[in-house]
């Protein structure tokens, strides 16, 4: 039985194609998931392996990136969230800005860029942190993987209050696209399951750059 | 009940907020946005902490309920007739809290206590078109736009003579002329009507604009025939479709095909630089769309040409060059960024001509199955089904002024919307894979007239405008006609597929309406019936024709819509003669000239504006836009591996120089039509595999500008004949001249040139960064020596002149000994602005490599060899590159990073640092 992933599909997505792609690259079953369907309960959020809210522009952004998302994943779909949230979760780009708004990660903010505007980089690099034991990073600790950045508000910002994340990723030195705190490009929860980056691994040219993460979540759910 | 919520930052301003606050010398600036609700009812007060809850859910982020704007503030919104984008998110919101709300409203609140402000907000982020500025607190009796039915005004002309004919024709916004009113007239005549309606002026006014029935170029002689006729010539089997769709369709592999397109917004961006390039790509998006049975766009392109940053604007209460720039750069970020869609290329030009009237440009490719590559027929009785935006009072005479040039309104500016396009997008994808469409087309220039004109030609057609979802509470039929509001489509829909159609696109999130059915009758008619429901209409017989019909804006056949276009006779144009000389430089001369080239805007990285838009979206971006492991250098072409699990590739080049077409537009067609195909074979396409992608933007009212654009089609046709590389799709806009406060401005006569190439492997393609040290750099190709038209030309005030003509035999022999030697380049740069010189500066800034120099000239480095490139070939290599490819050593590549000759490094710190910021420094 292959591995089912959930990915989120809302009004504005735009990163589903390259991403459902790269689950079924690694051997699971992606399957899109609409918020109507979603909000009418004819489908549900919580009857996979794996979620994964995908990138793009969920409700043009509309106040605030990921704003209108955020807010169906507390209210109307809070439940069903909940359930996601205790197996494999993985929320890139406009997803992790959900999956923040969402609550996955504690009082965490992804504000505008330091440069004021959208960035995109072709080639942005990328530490794995070595001390994270998140089952969505196994055996990448240490390594530094190249692929894109493309994103306006992902500016990373703790809050003064207590951590209630673990470092994933960091920019390389002299390369933080965004001005990140501490150069984070992405966060686990302190449970490891729930995964949230900036960037885009789904683009990478190197395949197995490309798939390295996807890899690791239909993994640990096998 | 209508409450307000304003949306602060806590803490520290931020960084767009305090950049701005910096370039305006402001320390105290403070923006936010405030969000005015409308309510059903008044919430309870927890409701309204919940709905503040959701806009202020980030960090160091306060929301305040009620507060009015206190003295010194300024705050900028949308006019009320204008709906706001993000009203149907606030509606959303509010809807899961559980919260009725109706409709929304954002404005933006601007605090210092400087009393320059509100000056600085009134002359840069205020559109005095679409906004309203307010210094004390707005009160809004409700946030739903008003308005209101108008019956239709009637005019009989049989009686009118020639000068009330005229008037009429002119009157209200409208660009009839005469002969076209006396046709008018002869419809009424025909139909034995008592009067025609003003909605029916108002169709024929779009339809006859130089935009929707090219006119202009059907009045000097079938232009877009004659490019259609070469085409057809040349008969390249890859043409599946050409001049007859949204877009032309070019065969790839294993049954796909790709959609190329591109189209200009020239007169809207003029006014709002914002809207403007913000529904140029949108449309240009559409189109693709709206190609076959939808095509999926796969990639965008785009290139504007402003006037020099530092002039005014020559007419006043018009954006300068400056500000268009800026706002350009917003529009193209915003709507391809939020689209989805990869930037392919992207390019800014400063050139005095377009100072009046941008050149605006947008571009795109998609992917369809061949077997989805042919437009579609509607059916008797197939629906008309209206899907996405709503449609409200803009955009008006948006086609018709666009094709009159100078005199366009402030509602001819659309709004853009581009999450609409993206909810419809996918969902196209599924109706066209689920057999669900006959037909379909975009909604684009004027408006629904336009597209159920056109759609319902092959049998006749009839719509209820009443049907017409608006954003307001009402409007005139005509306005609903000719409304250019942004994000729609209309749909041919069998009624046997209409129940699923819906199913899909209400998963989508898209919204749909049947206003009307496709009917044997050979004819257009238009009505408005309030009483005529939608669900009436679903459930009537396909060939019912509605009892009903309310009132009648037209019903006419469609031979009678046919106009004749008075032929105009011309000769050829003027050539110009004599190519000055290139002065001799010592090599410290030629490095400051260098420096001058390379920080000149067609050479200078324009990283500030290309790092702002998506080009990797999708995951199928093979090759480009940029390329360097040092500097982020942008490429000569961009490709692309759309088909999932296939290494084929799609090739993308442009070819455009705004100078060259000042100088001689017929030789620069020749030159750039050659340098885009030489661009391809250079990367690796068969010149078989080519198809091109033409858009005209010409004068028209310049001296000799017939005989130039006469001659420039002229002249592209026998290329396309000459090559057998069809141009598959084009537009032409003929309205490049503006009568300013300086005078009139008129455009050169120019065209665009998009080149579209195919590999059966992305393998094979020929990249441009250095590979290694000890490797010989050669320039190869044909000469095109005049400094005429090139960056250092305009430097050293070389100006005047002829261009180099190119003979086409050269050219021929040039490309095939390219193609059978591509095995001995390591790596390849097209030529283009700036020469050899800059094609080696941006060589070296990529790769961090340097390159010794045997020697060189002001010509050898700064002549632009269009038809020509620098490829790096192995030394054992040099002696076996072909004779036909001229080719010419320049140099070794060395260690360093340095261009060096006789000892002197041509390329100083002072270049670089133009190279790198002298873009960003005139714009930002």
């Amino acid at each position: 039985m292959k591995p089912t992933v959930n990915v989120l599909y809302l009004p504005g997505t735009n990163c589903q194609e390259e991403t459902v792609a790269a689950f079924a690259a690694v051997g699971a079953t992606p399957r899109l998931r609409f918020a109507a369907d979603l909000l009418a309960g004819a489908e549900r959020l919580d009857d996979a392996d794996i979620l994964c809210i995908p990138g793009g522009f969920s409700f043009g952004d509309h106040l605030g990136a990921g704003a209108v998302a955020g807010a169906l994943l507390r209210s109307h779909l809070a439940d069903q969230f909940e359930t996601c949230r205790t197996r494999p979760l993985i929320g890139i780009c406009n997803g992790f800005q959900i999956a923040v708004r969402g609550g996955c990660f504690g009082k965490v903010g992804l504000k505008v860029n330091s440069s004021g505007t959208f960035r995109n980089e072709e080639n942005q690099r990328h530490v794995v942190d070595e001390e994270n034991d998140s089952p969505w990073l196994t055996g990448l600790g240490g390594q530094t993987l190249v692929f894109p950045c493309a994103h306006g508000e992902g500016r990373f910002h703790p809050d003064s209050t207590g951590a209630e994340y673990r470092v994933a990723l960091r920019y390389e030195k002299e390369s933080n696209p965004d001005g990140s705190f501490d150069n984070i490009a992405g966060i686990t929860s302190l449970d490891g399951l729930s995964f949230g980056l900036m960037d885009h691994p789904e683009r990478a040219v190197d395949r197995e750059v490309r798939l390295a993460f996807f890899e690791n979540g239909v993994r640990a759910v096998r | 009940m209508i409450h307000k919520f304003s949306v602060r930052s806590a803490g520290i301003a931020e960084p767009d907020i305090r950049e701005l606050g910096r370039s305006w010398e402001l320390d105290d600036l403070e923006v936010w946005r405030d969000y005015y609700v409308e309510f059903e009812g008044e919430p309870a007060p927890a409701a309204l902490d919940e709905v503040a809850g959701v806009l202020g859910d980030q960090l160091d982020v306060v929301v305040s309920v009620d507060q009015p704007l206190e003295p010194g503030d300024v705050q900028v919104a949308y006019k009320r007739g204008v709906v706001d984008n993000e009203s149907d998110s606030i509606v959303t919101v509010c809807g899961l809290l559980g919260v009725r709300a109706r409709a929304g409203k954002v404005a933006t609140t601007y605090r210092s206590a400087s009393p320059r402000l509100r000056d600085l907000v009134a002359s840069t982020r205020f559109n005095a078109t679409i906004e309203e500025l307010h210094d004390s607190e707005p009160h809004y009796d409700t946030l739903l736009p008003q308005g209101h039915y108008e019956p239709t005004v009637h005019f009989d002309l049989r009686g009118l003579d020639d000068a009330a004919l005229a008037e009429l024709g002119l009157a209200g916004g409208r660009n009839l002329s005469l002969a076209q009113m006396k046709h008018v007239r002869h419809i009424q005549e025909s139909l034995g009507d008592e009067y025609v309606t003003e909605v029916l002026l108002e169709a024929l006014d779009a339809r006859w604009s130089d935009h929707c029935a090219h006119t202009t170029w059907k009045s000097l002689g079938g232009l877009l025939g004659k490019l259609i006729d070469a085409a057809k010539d040349v008969a390249n089997p890859n043409v599946l479709s050409m001049f007859h769709d949204n877009a032309g369709v070019w065969d790839f592999y294993d049954g796909h095909a790709i959609a190329i397109k591109a189209e200009t917004h020239n007169g809207p961006s003029a006014i709002s630089g914002y809207f403007g390039q913000l529904t140029k790509l949108g449309g240009v998006l559409r189109d693709i769309l709206g190609t076959g049975l939808s095509a999926d766009p796969i990639g965008s392109f785009e290139y504007t040409a402003v006037g020099e940053p530092e002039a005014p604007a020559p007419i006043k209460g018009r954006p300068d060059a400056r500000r268009l720039a800026g706002e350009t750069i917003r529009a193209i970020k915003e709507y391809g960024n939020t689209f989805g869609v990869p930037m392919m290329s992207s390019r800014m030009t400063f050139h005095p001509a377009y100072r009046a009237k941008p050149f605006a440009l947008g571009g795109s490719i998609g992917l369809l199955p061949v077997s989805a590559a042919q437009r579609g027929t509607p059916r008797p009785g197939d629906f008309v089904v209206l899907i996405g935006g709503l449609t409200g009072n803009e955009g008006i005479h948006g086609a018709s002024a666009s094709s009159a040039g100078a005199t366009m309104d402030t509602t001819a500016v659309q709004i853009g919307a581009p999450l609409e396009q993206v909810k419809f997008r996918k969902a196209l994808i599924e109706l066209r894979e689920e057999g669900c469409l006959s037909a379909l087309t975009d909604v684009g220039g004027a408006g629904l007239n336009s597209a159920v004109g056109e759609i319902g030609e092959a049998c006749g057609v009839w719509i209820n405008t009443a049907l017409v979802p608006l954003k307001t509470a009402a409007l005139p039929m005509w306005r609903i006609l000719l409304s250019e509001s942004q994000e729609r489509m209309l749909l041919a829909v069998p009624p046997e597929h209409q129940e699923r159609a819906k199913k899909i696109l209400d998963r989508h999130m898209v919204r749909s309406t049947v206003i009307g059915r496709f009917a044997d009758t050979g004819r257009y008619h238009v009505f408005h019936a309030p009483d005529l429901t939608e669900d009436a209409l679903i459930a009537a017989a396909p060939d019912a024709v509605p009892a009903h019909q309310g009132e009648t804006g037209f019903d006419v056949p469609y031979e009678l819509l046919d106009i004749e276009v008075e032929r105009q006779e011309v000769g050829p144009p003027p050539r110009p003669s004599g190519v000055p000389a290139w002065p001799s430089l010592a090599p410290a001369e030629l490095a400051g000239l260098l420096e001058q080239v390379v920080s000149d805007a067609e050479v200078a990285s324009q990283h500030y504006a290309d790092s702002q838009y998506d080009s990797t979206v999708q995951g199928h971006t093979w090759y480009g836009p940029h390329y360097g492991t040092e500097q982020s250098v942008r490429t000569a072409y961009w490709a692309g591996t759309p088909v999932a699990g296939s290494p084929a590739a799609a090739v993308l080049n442009t070819a455009f120089n705004p100078w060259l077409f000042e100088a001689d537009p017929v030789a620069a067609t020749r030159q750039m039509f050659c340098a885009a195909i030489a661009g391809q074979v250079l990367a690796g396409v068969a010149v078989r595999d080519i198809c091109m992608c033409d858009n005209f933007y010409t004068p028209h009212l310049s001296e000799n500008w017939r005989e130039w654009l006469v001659g420039m089609v002229d002249e592209l046709a026998g290329l396309v004949r000459h090559f057998g590389v069809p141009l598959i799709s084009g537009k032409d806009s003929s309205a490049g001249s503006v009568h300013t406060d300086e005078g009139l401005v008129s455009v050169p006569p120019a065209v665009f040139l998009s080149a579209l190439g195919k590999v059966p492997h992305r393998d094979g393609l020929l990249r441009e960064q250095w590979t290694a040290q000890d490797n010989v750099l050669v320039h190869i190709g044909l000469s095109t020596a005049s400094p005429v038209g090139t960056v250092a030309g305009r430097k050293l005030g070389l100006t005047s002149g002829a261009l180099d003509d190119l003979d086409l035999s050269d050219v021929d022999s040039y490309l095939a000994a390219l193609a059978s030697s591509r095995n001995l380049l390591r790596s390849g740069a097209r030529i283009g602005a700036g020469g050899v010189a800059a094609a080696l500066a941006q060589g070296v800034l990529a790769s961090g490599i340097g390159v010794r120099l045997e020697s060189a000239t002001t010509e050898s480095l700064f002549a632009e060899h269009r038809v020509g490139a620098v490829v790096e070939v192995a030394q054992a290599d040099v002696d076996r590159l072909p004779a036909e490819l001229n080719p010419v050593v320049l140099g070794a590549l060395v260690p360093g990073a340095g261009i060096l000759l006789d000892g002197t490094d041509l390329f100083t710190p002072a270049a670089r640092d133009g190279w790198l910021n002298s873009f960003t420094a005139r714009i930002a």
